[in-house]
């Protein structure tokens, strides 16, 4: 008995095979190239230093005018927003660090949340072009002391003479 | 007459109809019943979908990995172990890119940002990427025991990179937050009924799984059924041929 495969004549089904055989072998291929994208854009954007507040200055890669990322928290009442630019001082361990971003900072920004500010310390002040908004991880109700101090107040009431 | 024969039996209804239960009660619970978080406001409603996601692409490559481990180490090497790694795959691919897609839209609305370069971001692109791959590994053609090896040895690799995405918020310093549950100091710092939703979540969708993993593999049995079948048609033809 032959067991030699037939030369498949029919157009549509020899195309059909021809699909088959090389989509998977360009999705590989595609993977590859998209796995070398993804770490190039990383190795790239881990080239600006991260630094917290109190090592700006202080600590090797983040001294200088060199392009960096400097993570601190809001400090509170220290937020100015003015003819498009906002304002504001960074804290972290004690140290602050005034910051002007030219823009709103989007997502959650407030006072007393940490952040990443992109940019470059020019003259004391950090120059920011780039504001990320960390949030904790910490979820809190937002009722949560309004319904504390309504138990209270509950517990407080039962106590009182009939 | 044809019948036509589904992938579901009354165990697998079963499943089926409680899973729907369960994620009804998850959007009530996510949506209606759980409260705001007093920074994020409504946003963090979607923790209730893009932590669950996460957990079961995990849950996948881990089954994945688990299956091809059998698969090569069992002398049997019965194919049900490679269908259930390929099925399993399936599922954590479609649930990384859930996850990648609500944790974006989440970045935009507390970071400010769609997307950045951060550790934990880029790893879980990257184990998407990995099993994009995989998947297409298993169509590069050959017998269904070639297939099993080749999908088999790149799935015990890519499950290393599990550990690197989960703890690349502790390896690297990174926009995204630390872990809120999975804490090494196993602090829970997630307020009442939030927590009630989150693990809700974890459970409801765990039980999703578990049932597209059952239909999948069972439906995957039948594509290589049919397969099979062509094959035997096409020697039955030639051994008629022959006799002829």
């Amino acid at each position: 008995m032959d067991l030699t495969p037939r030369p498949v004549t029919d157009a549509e089904s020899r195309a059909q095979i021809q699909r088959r055989r090389w989509v998977p072998m360009i999705i590989v291929a595609l993977a590859l190239v998209a796995g070398g994208v993804v770490v190039s854009q990383f190795l790239t954007s881990a080239i600006d230093y991260y630094c917290n507040v109190d090592e700006v200055g202080v600590r090797d890669g983040c001294v200088g005018q060199r392009r960096i990322r400097v993570q601190g928290i809001v400090v509170e009442n220290s937020l100015k927003q003015s003819n498009g630019v906002t304002e504001f001082s960074l804290v972290f361990h004690d140290k602050t660090l005034r910051v002007r971003y030219q823009g709103d900072p989007g997502g959650v920004f407030q006072e007393c949340i940490p952040v990443v500010a992109h940019g470059r310390v020019v003259s004391g002040v950090f120059d920011s072009d780039r504001i990320e908004v960390k949030h904790t991880n910490q979820y809190v109700e937002k009722n949560k002391t309004r319904f504390d101090e309504a138990t209270k107040e509950t517990a407080a009431c039962s106590q009182l003479p009939g | 007459m044809t019948t036509t024969q589904g992938t579901a039996t009354p165990t697998t209804q079963k499943l089926g109809i409680a899973t729907a239960i369960a994620l009804i009660f998850l959007v009530l619970s996510g949506l209606i019943f759980s409260a705001e978080d007093v920074v994020q406001g409504s946003t963090v409603r979607m923790m209730y979908v893009h932590v669950p996601s996460i957990w079961v692409a995990y849950l996948a490559f881990g089954f994945t990995a688990l299956c091809s481990a059998v698969y090569v180490s069992n002398r049997s090497r019965s194919l049900i172990w490679d269908r259930f790694a390929g099925a399993s795959a399936e599922i954590g691919v479609l649930f990384v890119a859930i996850s990648l897609v609500t944790g974006s839209l989440w970045g935009r609305l507390t970071w400010g940002t769609f997307w950045v370069w951060d550790a934990r971001l880029t790893s879980t692109a990257f184990l998407f990427i990995t099993y994009i791959g995989y998947l297409a590994v298993r169509r590069l053609g050959g017998t269904f025991s070639q297939r099993a090896r080749r999908s088999a040895i790149m799935a015990l690799l890519a499950v290393l990179e599990i550990p690197l995405v989960h703890f690349s918020v502790n390896l690297w310093r990174t926009l995204h937050q630390k872990a809120s549950i999975a804490d090494p100091n196993a602090k829970v710092q997630l307020d009442g009924f939030m927590l009630f939703t989150l693990f809700w979540g974890l459970i409801s969708f765990s039980m999703l799984f578990a049932w597209l993993l059952i239909h999948r593999q069972r439906l995957m049995a039948l594509e290589d059924a049919v397969q099979d079948q062509g094959l035997d048609r096409a020697i039955q033809e030639r051994r008629t041929e022959a006799g002829r």
